[in-house]
């Protein structure tokens, strides 16, 4: 298949909404990269959604612009965007068939049927649907509907993809399976894609970076990589990763972090009365008793396969140790906590923010 | 513990068990099947003995039905003709040509109304068989007003299903001021209505545009459902005799146009109530997804929307057919004997000179539930359901 679009960029210029007196969107600034894939996470109500659906012109923003390439589309029909969207129930015309429903973004566009069949025929074949063109939707399975969706997408060979967590309606095998098949697609046809999804290995697995949102508000925009490693704030710390970052509460000053389970050196200096040292399952480890910076009680053992989680209770919190799959300990007994000076993050308990 | 386990054993069932119990998961057990299939025979009979016996009475004579109750032809009684003769034999008009001299005289006459502002062509006499007249009459009354009912009653229901409308409570009332307005100009001012209704058209733009900011009340969608509910609320008679005012202002008593704008418009709540519940009800994925595809907003009602109602579609037509078929009160008021349909036939039978002609009467009947039966044959095979499995559950 020829190439689709060449990828173009995509920017949310201060948009903002509202629903009554309820703020979705606080002014969002968000520039996309031709051809990039990126991927909106939150929790939901976070306004992500709210965020594509702006893009696609099913919504329209209270304030602020919106530009896929360098048009503005801020006040644009839906159909004159050149965009093409996956819903999460993949909204398949259940009066079509398979092949029908490809086609009907070349038919609504009056594109000759010859030329629609060759269209389709190569869509379908893209995602392996050949067989099935005559169809119906209720004749298929969860992972064909899908399958579906995307040729639908992209047969007209739009500028933009959106996707409206397209792989949560699938189970856990075929949504692995899903997620290769999309970033190998992406890949292929180097069209620009907003996903959006509230599933961090998802985000993680499919993005070139990710933009993760909260009640509306940009957290953090940032390659995976730098999302996991470098997170900006304390929401980005604890939503990324599982189980999440351990958190223990404490103060910090200078460069040492005193709390009840212990003191701890620490890689940045300040003095902040309320303070949150996080820290990740995989950057401690299960010490021999009085031994490690923090001490505490095993509270259970989980094996997981390549690893135990082993969840160490200390005074106040518990804590998520990766220990080796070898490892045994007992519920009850004493250990101590050893972490590695390269995975303590620092953050105000206060507001958040990351004590750098 | 013991041997034993306890569990149910099939051969040792008591008799209420075995009245009771059904033998497998797939079938019933042999009281349920007793008293189901009594029941529905039972209701078979209610439903069907009507229609027998209108059917049997039709080829009945005089003797037949006054001295009956006689049950089976060719056994209880001799089934006659006489029925049928008097509504087609004894006419001078009923022959093999009626139907086709029924639809030039409606072709000749729908022509000369058309053209009537512009040339005046004398609209045929009716010179013909009567019950091919109330016939076609009758296909042609229903069959018009109930496309043009269910056309735009649901049209009004998708838009109210799908676009919020906010009308200000003011503009409304300053409309219908304007209307008064307008009427007691043309009738006490003498200025001609065709001046006046353009005047107080563009003065209510004016004052919409000028006082409608400061209005604060608004109604919604469900204000506008309930209004066009609210209009079947009283009975049809209160507006009777208005409604022949002003036809006969108008010139149109005896036309089939003068049904055909009452029913659809008497019926146009019913079809966007029920249309309103099917559309509301799809999922607006689908819609959006269209949308984002290109479609306009026609063709999402037409080419994604309609197919997928098309069950309720076919149900609320068949239901808005059979009442306009069946309609009697505006019938008898605004016809003569021109547009006279089927309803004012059969009535016509009831109360002649020589009493009540059960015998003529049921043949009527036999005719008019013949197309009634051919739609619902037609459109039952639309009216199932499912079609909308596999649209967006995973």
């Amino acid at each position: 298949m020829a190439n689709g679009n060449p990828g173009v960029p995509v920017s949310f210029d201060k948009i903002q909404k509202s629903f009554g007196a309820v703020r979705v969107l606080e002014e969002l600034n968000l520039d996309v990269k031709p051809g990039e894939f990126l991927v909106l996470l939150g929790a939901s109500g976070s306004g992500k959604t709210t965020a594509l659906r702006i893009l696609s012109g099913l919504e329209t923003a209270t304030e602020g612009r919106v530009r896929i390439g360098d048009r503005d589309v801020t006040d644009t029909l839906p159909k004159y965007r050149d965009i093409s969207m996956v819903f999460q129930s993949y909204a398949l015309y259940p009066h079509k068939t398979v092949g029908e429903n490809i086609g009907f973004p070349l038919k609504v566009r009056k594109i000759p049927v010859a030329e629609r069949e060759i269209a389709v025929k190569e869509a379908a074949a893209q995602v392996q649907l050949d067989e099935l063109l005559h169809r119906y939707p209720r004749e298929l399975s969860g992972g064909q509907r899908q399958r579906v969706a995307l040729a639908r997408a992209i047969v007209r060979r739009p500028s933009v993809f959106l996707m409206d967590e397209p792989l949560s309606n699938l189970d856990a095998k075929l949504r692995g399976h899903m997620r290769a098949e999309l970033k190998h697609m992406q890949e292929a046809l180097g069209t620009t894609t907003i996903y959006v999804t509230h599933d961090q290995i998802e985000a993680m697995t499919l993005a070139h970076r990710v933009a993760i949102l909260e009640r509306g508000v940009l957290q953090q925009l940032a390659t995976p990589s730098e999302i996991y490693n470098n997170p900006a704030n304390l929401f980005v710390a604890q939503f990324i990763g599982s189980p999440p970052m351990n958190i223990i509460h404490g103060t910090l000053q200078g460069d040492v972090f005193a709390s009840d389970a212990g003191k701890i050196k620490v890689p940045v200096k300040g003095k902040v009365e309320k303070a949150l040292l996080g820290f990740r399952p995989e950057d401690c480890s299960i010490a021999a008793a009085g031994k490690g910076e923090l001490a505490g009680q095993i509270f259970t053992n989980e094996l997981i396969g390549d690893h135990t989680l082993v969840t160490v209770k200390t005074n106040k919190d518990m804590l998520a140790v990766k220990a080796p799959k070898e490892y045994r300990g007992k519920s009850g007994q004493t250990v101590g906590v050893a972490l590695s000076k390269g995975g303590l993050y620092l953050f105000n308990a206060e507001n958040g923010a990351r004590v750098r | 513990m013991k041997d034993t386990s306890y569990k149910f054993e099939k051969s040792k069932r008591g008799l209420m068990e075995r009245l009771f119990e059904s033998p497998t998961v797939r079938s019933m057990s042999p009281a349920a099947k007793v008293v189901a299939y009594s029941m529905l025979a039972f209701w078979s009979v209610f439903v069907i003995f009507p229609l027998y016996w209108v059917v049997i009475t039709a080829f009945k004579d005089a003797d037949a039905v006054n001295k009956g109750p006689f049950y089976i032809p060719f056994v209880d009684f001799a089934p006659t003709l006489d029925a049928w003769r008097a509504q087609i034999a004894a006419d001078p008009f009923c022959d093999g040509y009626a139907i086709v001299r029924q639809l030039y005289l409606l072709v000749y006459n729908s022509a000369a109304y058309v053209v009537s502002p512009v040339v005046h062509i004398a609209p045929l006499d009716p010179q013909i068989c009567k019950i091919y007249l109330a016939f076609t009459n009758s296909i042609v009354i229903a069959v018009t007003s109930t496309f043009f009912c269910v056309t735009i009653g649901s049209m009004t229901a998708y838009a109210l299903a799908r676009i919020q409308y906010k009308p200000k409570f003011g503009n409304i009332v300053i409309f219908v001021l304007l209307c008064l307005v307008v009427i007691l100009a043309s009738s006490y001012v003498g200025t001609p209505w065709y001046v006046n209704a353009p005047v107080a058209l563009a003065l209510f733009f004016l004052l919409a545009r000028s006082l409608g900011k400061h209005f604060k009340a608004t109604l919604g969608n469900g204000d506008i459902l309930f209004w066009m509910i609210s209009q079947r609320i009283l009975p049809p008679v209160v507006v009777i005799i208005p409604v022949y005012m002003m036809y006969q202002a108008v010139g149109l008593l005896d036309s089939h146009l003068a049904l055909i704008v009452i029913y659809a418009v008497g019926n146009l709540p019913i079809v966007v109530w029920l249309m309103h519940d099917f559309f509301a009800g799809l999922p607006i994925e689908l819609e959006e997804s269209a949308q984002l595809d290109g479609s306009t907003r026609f063709g999402i009602f037409w080419e994604i929307v309609l197919p997928l109602t098309r069950p309720g579609l076919a149900a609320t037509t068949l239901l808005t057919l059979i009442l306009n078929w069946n309609e009697y009160l505006f019938a008898v008021f605004l016809t003569t004997s021109k547009a006279l349909t089927m309803p004012i036939m059969l009535a016509a039978k009831n109360a002649g000179e020589r009493g009540t002609l059960w015998w003529e009467m049921c043949a009527i009947i036999v005719v008019m539930i013949i197309p009634v039966i051919i739609m619902a044959i037609l459109l039952q095979r639309f009216i199932a359901r499912g079609v909308l499995l596999g649209a967006v559950k995973g």
